[in-house]
């Protein structure tokens, strides 16, 4: 009976490995004698220097109703704290801002990179979908995704069909996606390129605002041998609306030593020239992502990389490395290297100089600047007597960036400019049947 | 369509041997799913898109969050 069992359980990944698996087939599969089959996560991440620290959890929940027909459902919570570079440059002086709700002020001190410690967010998300056989060949799936938080809420929506070839050795799939998010920032949307005002003056700011974004992806999987199977992706993402982060802004500059204007505050307010960072308002991105899974007897090694251009000028490359190494029969170890590389977007300015036209578009946002980032990882994974199998990740991340030489001015030279970033990651994870 | 069946055509000819049902064995390991560990990979989706300027790629990875 248990062999016929485990051969049951085979044939079933078998054919969902065909199909270029989702988690709910393949879930579907492994459960085969199990109506529903559990995944869950608690993660912590946490910067350095007080900077970004989130607590996450993720529940996800599959049902087979037979005949590879399964509805899957993700639930995540998310609490964040701490403060975030606010792309504003370190001085030698201390630095006051007025924090994005307009009703109060922040200080930073002499030689510190300004951060914007009022960072305070807790975010819900749910996504749901459903996969089933079309045809012969054919599978479709269909999905829902929504999230929310206190200044900004998404709806999403996602249909995909894949068909396959060639003994099942070939899939192909083709899918599409479509959400709409509204953006509330605290204290309303700024101006583009509006100053930085005084406590109580909102003069500059618009309310909410939104944006939509297509996504459009081709995929293909294929089976290049008994151990090795192929997946390639290209994909084309069409974001429009409002694409600025409401909470970063530039320093303006003297042309000579680089150091911020000074401004005198009425009342509570700035104490130098800071404005408000202004993007495009349409981003296209595309992106080709291959991936290899290689079987050498019992460990499994497994490479990506991704290519991404998009019309800000930004490109990235980024390459991934796992090997699943087996301890025992019921536990494993697997190593996890990544390394990421992109240059700067076109409007990417360290700062703004004062006397000078101003440009239509400039960010001093870290994530739009040249920058390389490197993950290091561990992942421990165990299965237990009754199938369940729990897992504990810890990874270590980080980035070094540099401000483009002919953006440096004056003594800009002598400070640091844009910081490491250092974070840690530790998740705990356990999958189980009912 | 036409377009389809010779890109297939040219994989199964470029060598990539067809691998029948019955040696299926090893393609049938769990671990050996491109997608073996979702949540994982949304987990990294998610934190990626918020620290750097690009996103999916897997799929439809990082959207839904106002922290980029």
């Amino acid at each position: 009976m248990k062999e016929t069992e485990n051969f049951q359980t085979t044939l079933a990944a078998a054919a969902c490995a065909l199909l270029g698996t989702t988690l709910a087939t393949r879930a579907a599969a492994d459960e085969a004698d199990k109506r529903w089959a559990f995944d869950s996560s608690l993660l912590y991440y946490g910067e350095s220097d007080d900077r970004v620290q989130d607590i996450s959890a993720m529940l996800s929940a599959q049902r087979s109703f037979g005949d590879e027909r399964t509805l899957a459902a993700t639930l995540t919570a998310d609490t964040l704290t701490g403060a975030s570079a606010s792309g504003a440059i370190a001085l030698d002086t201390p630095q006051t801002f007025t924090s994005p709700s307009g009703r109060a002020v922040y200080t930073t001190q002499p030689g510190d990179v300004p951060l914007d410690d009022t960072f305070l967010d807790t975010r819900f998300a749910l996504n749901a979908s459903w996969t089933q056989p079309l045809a012969r060949l054919y599978t479709l799936s269909a999905g829902l995704g929504f999230s929310t938080e206190y200044d900004y809420t998404h709806l999403g929506a996602n249909l995909s069909l894949a068909r396959d070839f060639n003994k099942r050795n070939t899939t192909l799939s083709a899918s599409v996606a479509w959400s709409q998010d509204d953006v509330d920032p605290v204290g309303g949307a700024p101006r583009p390129l509006s100053q930085m005002l005084d406590v109580g003056n909102s003069a500059n700011k618009l309310g909410s605002d939104s944006k939509d974004v297509l996504d459009l992806l081709v995929g293909l999987t294929q089976v290049l041998g008994r151990n090795t199977v192929l997946r390639v992706n290209y994909s084309y993402s069409d974001s429009n609306g409002y694409l600025n982060d409401p909470y970063k802004i530039l320093s303006v500059v003297d042309p000579i030593s680089g150091d911020t204007v000074t401004r005198v505050p009425v009342g509570e307010g700035p104490t130098g020239v800071y404005v408000y960072e202004s993007r495009p308002d349409s981003r296209t991105k595309q992106s080709l992502n291959a991936e290899v899974k290689h079987a050498f007897g019992a460990r499994v090694l497994h490479v990506a990389y991704r290519f991404m251009t998009d019309d800000w000028g930004i490109d990235s490359s980024t390459a991934e490395a796992r090997v699943r190494w087996p301890i025992g029969a019921d536990s494993y170890i697997e190593p996890q290297l990544r390394y990421y590389t992109q240059n700067e977007a076109d409007f990417y300015r360290a700062s703004l100089v004062n006397g000078q036209a101003l440009p239509q578009y400039a960010s001093a946002d870290f994530r739009l600047g040249d920058f390389d980032a490197t993950t290091v990882g561990v992942k421990f994974g165990h299965r237990t007597a009754s199938g369940n199998e729990w897992s504990t990740r810890v990874e270590y991340y980080q980035q070094s960036g540099q401000v483009p030489g002919d953006q440096i001015i004056g003594n800009q030279a002598r400070r640091e400019q844009y910081p490491d970033l250092r974070a840690v990651v530790v998740q705990f994870g356990y999958r189980f049947g009912l | 369509m036409k377009a389809v069946h010779l890109l297939v055509l040219g994989l199964s000819l470029a060598g990539c041997a067809t691998v029948q049902p019955w040696e299926r064995d090893v393609l049938a390991r769990p671990e050996m799913s491109l997608d073996a560990n979702p949540l994982d990979a949304a987990i990294d989706d998610h934190i990626y898109f918020s620290k750097e300027g690009s996103s999916g790629g897997r799929g439809f990875g990082g959207g839904g969050c106002g922290c980029n």
